[in-house]
């Protein structure tokens, strides 16, 4: 298919054909070859056989060039449709930049627009479906499979498009697997992504936020897909080049700025007095017993508290400067007394928080901060780093087995754990010792069975959970809720947070089970029920047993620990409001409107 | 345990009804009157199937500031949202009777003597107004409260401590508005309806509650400081209080009557004033309001610590 | 629809009598509960009686009463609570702090 364009670039005028674009080879998307061929490189032709995807991808910019303005790589917001159907055919993988937090949300209002008798059966391949018109794509009869990591609010609405075959589900994985595939066998065609900043050459600026930016980027457009990026400005220069232009073909100005979930923010205001002594257990019977330096908090209360602790009851174990000094942690509001008390040597994040930027910015000693002054964040880098250069994941969950394995899966919700679970499970690839680990790793007497006298540590997967939940909802259960889902949406598998095998600590307000240190799976059943409390699994311990188990030191309870439960009151807290977090930043935290207090 | 000194530099916000009471009154001097042990307990709640609480959400009592005697009234919010029932509604009116009563013996004896003892009531607000489990006696109870408050008007001074979460809504806001003097820390709100009621019947473009940086400029300590709807801002601790409420205990009743927001001619005219030019500035935002008064970065009003405020706000009329 | 009276006798191993005569502690807020413990001549036994909206959990109140009992061996007393929804681990902490209010 040829067609004829003008193509001005400067001073230079030339006609072209879009098969001359095509055809001679050019690895490169149709607007940069604009700029190429005014500056009239020589490249060596490649053979058609081996540069399909090549020549489809410029056939397919060729229906989008006539969109773009001239000169630049910006089209109108009101040609995202037409632009989107130029690029997308049936069947393509399709990625919607859906992170943790920063949303395409324009782009993928506008795939909804696409007509489903022209452009269907797309297979979406990205991390998160938070958003509504994510699996209004699908109801639509756009989108058919869906690869993720996580879906949030969305779990629902997953789960009933599966029941109603409106939705075909791959797998639900990790982040890092699901990464780990688009170099494999999930790469997609065309992503759409998002950024603060673009200027008219592409160059992306994507602000704190960066999280999986660079990684769909680099995947979709170094095996010849399409990107296309909705940004909240565009601009004559970029604060900061997160992203090339020559990755980026396409870019527009989206009516209102992408949507951003402040995820991370827990109010302190809402930590209860459980809350507290399960932190003040946390911090005296594992942060201080391994001297945990290196870990990651998943998000809650409970490690809200054991953040808003550190800097009195911490201060007290004398515990400053030998645990928490490395985080692979998003830039948690709740931490922010522990930093200025001078807790913490470094935060990398996965992404971005609300209303933390400019207190990130002014503290680049901890933070990952560019040369321009603001902060970066990646989550392919940051979970690698949570999954193995961390000594420890803390973290809630909303259901235990007798067994200990956990999930948050709920029947008729399909929400998917996101990246926990890399955390959450011991890394077996790791090679490199710290004391905490390997003190871990030798409490671990199963592992010596295997493995004889060889040495080797242990990462401590803790999971922190109140025996009772709200409404009397009971965390200890005999069989897991994943169990009914995996039925009802046809999965292959339960969906299991945090495997039995890699769990070492669970803590309740009733005590901590040393799961590691106990011998085979009876062992390991009477630890879980010892600190299960008045559930049903915790109900069926046996007091002699519970006993023997704490003489052991298998199972400590508060006592054991000596943390005096008369002390466990919000009065411990470093900051009791979220208006306190903003002094303690010296004004640099600006909290998102919803959770002001002033 | 709640000792008076432990209480005094706790955060009023984070308190309960009965160590805001405790605290707000000179050491070791207050007195609980139909305490939880008497089991005064909603007759209503049970049969709807609905938690009781012993106190039915009221803490009620006497103690001294100086010499002046001080009837404490004080709301717990987190009983159900802190509103007003029969027996709450009850204690809250014989605890103002009780101030009359007192008052009037005063009397009997000499002048001096009944000026250096005048009582004063202190009521601290944290409730949404009526309980609807219960509502016709709670607004009974509000227009009895109402009489009392005007029963003692230039006798003993009531003084509105407001520095709970829920702050102070509905049909109490009226009772609020209608007291002497309203204290109030940047944490707490006033208002009639409350911002959920506004969302709901004006719509969200009108009024978003669950942006609560605009409930709170609209309705917060800060604001009802600048356009004079409360006559002290202070900090968030109880002693903070404590001492406004002593300050007031001080104060000549000529004085204490002319921090009166309503209730005199001269009062509405102010209030007639200020809401014309209100309505000539068609303001979109608070935020606008403090601007025309003459604070010219509002920003930074919200951001400023309660001290710096005290020295930088410009208020309405001041 | 109506509240749920509960009500459950103790007889502790060491009985240690109520040294005040009652004391009261707690809010009963969504999830919390209120407690007044009084002293009362019960023959080293101790009476407790839970006013909640919640059905179905009357033996885990057995237990989690049951262990504080053994903990505080507390005798001759008559424990009233109001409960609005409080979780195990809540009702041991309010319980333990009503007999911290008296400095025991």
């Amino acid at each position: 298919m040829e067609r004829k364009l003008r193509i001005t670039v400067g001073d230079k005028t030339r006609e072209v054909t879009v098969q001359e674009l095509g055809a001679d080879g050019h690895p490169l998307p149709a607007a940069v070859a604009v700029a190429a061929i005014a500056a009239a490189p020589q490249r060596r032709p490649l053979d058609p056989k081996w540069s399909t995807i090549q020549r489809d991808t410029n056939e397919r910019m060729s229906h989008m060039l006539p969109y773009l303005t001239r000169g630049s790589k910006v089209f109108q917001p009101a040609d995202t449709v037409a632009v989107l159907n130029a690029v997308i055919r049936s069947g393509d993988r399709v990625n919607i930049e859906g992170n943790n937090q920063k949303q395409a949300d324009f782009l993928s209002d506008c795939m909804c627009k696409l007509d489903p008798k022209q452009i269907n059966h797309l297979h979406m391949v990205q991390s998160s479906v938070p958003l509504a018109s994510h699996l209004k794509a699908f109801e639509l009869g756009i989108a058919e499979k869906l690869d993720f990591a996580y879906a949030g609010p969305q779990g629902a609405a997953v789960a009933k498009a599966i029941t109603l075959g409106k939705l075909k589900l791959g797998a639900i994985h990790t982040y890092l697997e699901l990464f780990a595939r688009y170099f494999i066998d999930l790469t997609p065609k065309v992503s759409l992504v998002c950024a603060y900043e673009a200027d008219k050459d592409g160059n992306l600026y994507t602000g704190f936020n960066t999280e999986d930016t660079p990684l769909i980027v680099e995947a979709t457009k170094f095996r010849g897909g399409i990107v296309i990026a909705q940004v909240n400005k565009i601009v004559d220069k970029v604060q900061r080049v997160d992203i090339p232009g020559e990755w980026v073909d396409a870019i527009v100005q989206s009516p209102k700025p992408f949507y951003l979930e402040p995820l991370f923010t827990r109010d302190p205001g809402l930590i209860t007095d459980t809350h507290v002594l399960m932190a003040m257990m946390a911090l005296k019977g594992i942060y201080a017993e391994y001297g945990i330096n290196r870990l990651n908090h998943g998000i809650g209360f409970n490690t809200a508290a054991i953040e808003l602790i550190l800097p009195t009851y911490g201060e007290e174990l004398g515990l400053k400067g030998k645990i928490c000094q490395h985080f692979a942690l998003n830039p948690h509001p709740t931490l922010i007394p522990a930093i200025e008390s001078g807790w913490v040597q470094s935060i990398h994040s996965f992404g971005g928080e609300l209303g933390m930027a400019e207190y990130c910015a002014a503290r680049p000693d901890v933070f990952f901060v560019g040369p321009d002054g603001s902060m970066r964040s990646n989550r392919a880098f940051s979970q690698t780093a949570g999954h193995y250069a961390i000594d420890m994941f803390i973290g809630g969950t909303l259901q235990i087995d007798k067994y200990g394995n956990s999930s948050t899966a709920t029947a008729g919700r399909v929400a998917g754990f996101g990246g926990a679970p890399n955390m959450g499970c011991d890394s077996h690839g790791r090679r490199h010792g710290t004391p905490a680990w390997l003190k871990c790793g030798e409490e671990f007497t199963d592992q010596q069975n295997l493995l004889g006298d060889v040495p080797r540590g242990k990462r401590l997967v803790v999971q922190m959970q109140e025996t009772f939940q709200e409404k009397m909802a009971s965390s200890f259960v005999e069989r897991l809720d994943a169990w009914k889902l995996a039925e009802q949406a046809h999965l292959d598998l339960p969906p299991v947070m945090v495997y039995a095998d890699d769990v070492t600590h669970i803590l309740t307000e009733e005590g901590i089970a040393f799961l590691h240190r106990c011998k085979g799976l009876e062992q390991r059943m009477a630890a879980i029920r010892a600190v299960a409390g008045y559930t049903e699994i915790g109900l069926q311990a046996k007091p002699a047993e519970t006993k023997s188990l704490r003489a052991a030191g298998l199972v400590k309870t508060p006592e054991d620990l000596g943390v005096d439960r008369r002390r466990a009151n919000r009065s411990l807290l470093a900051a009791k409001n979220i208006r306190e977090l903003v002094d303690w930043s010296g004004g640099l935290y600006d909290p998102p409107a919803r959770f002001r207090n002033w | 345990m709640s000792t008076w000194h432990t209480l005094q530099e706790r955060s009023f916000l984070e308190s309960s009804a009965r160590q805001r009471a405790i605290g707000l009154v000179d050491a070791g001097s207050f007195s609980e009157l139909v305490g939880p042990l008497e089991r005064f307990v909603s007759p209503h709640l049970p049969i709807l199937g609905e938690a009781i609480e012993f106190d039915d959400g009221i803490v009620t009592g006497v103690g001294l500031l100086g010499k002046h005697p001080a009837i404490v009234i004080s709301q717990e919010g987190r009983f159900i949202g802190g509103s007003v029932g029969e027996v709450g509604g009850a204690k809250m009116v014989g605890a103002l009777k009780l101030a009359l009563s007192i008052f009037e013996s005063l009397q009997q004896g000499s002048a001096a003597e009944a000026e250096a003892r005048r009582p004063i009531v202190l009521i601290s607000f944290e409730t949404g107004g009526v309980r609807l489990h219960e509502a016709n006696a709670g607004l009974l109870a509000h227009a009895e409260v109402m009489d009392l408050l005007q029963d003692l008007r230039r006798k003993v001074p009531v003084v509105a401590l407001i520095g709970s979460k829920i702050g102070c809504f509905g049909g109490m806001g009226f009772i609020a508005a209608a007291t002497d003097v309203i204290v109030m820390s940047e944490f707490s709100r006033l208002g009639l309806t409350g911002p959920e009621v506004i969302e709901q019947e004006m719509g969200r473009n009108e009024f978003d509650a669950s942006d609560r940086a605009l409930v709170f400029r609209t309705t917060g300590g800060k604001h009802k400081f600048i356009m004079g709807d409360c006559n002290f801002l202070v900090g968030d601790t109880l002693a903070d209080f404590r001492r406004q409420a002593q300050h007031v205990a001080q104060m000549s009743m000529i004085e204490i009557e002319g921090m009166r927001r309503i209730g005199s001619r001269g009062a509405v005219e102010r209030q007639m004033k200020l809401v014309a030019f209100a309505a000539d500035l068609r303001p979109r935002d608070s935020t606008d309001m403090w601007k025309a008064l003459g604070n010219k970065e509002p920003q930074q009003l919200i951001a400023a610590s309660e001290e710096e405020f005290q020295k930088i706000a410009v208020r309405w009329n001041a | 629809m109506a509240l749920n009276q509960l009500h459950f006798e103790f007889a502790p191993a060491t009985p240690r009598a109520f040294p005040v005569a009652a004391v009261h502690y707690g809010v009963v807020g969504s999830g919390d509960m209120e407690v007044i413990i009084e002293a009362c001549a019960l023959a080293g036994k101790t009476q407790v009686t839970v006013t909640t909206p919640v059905t179905g959990f009357d033996h885990v109140w057995q237990l989690v009463l049951g262990r504080f009992i053994d903990e505080s061996q507390l005798a001759d007393a008559h424990i009233s609570i109001n409960d609005n929804n409080a979780t195990p681990v809540v009702v041991s902490l309010r319980l333990r702090q009503a007999l911290l209010e008296i400095g025991e």
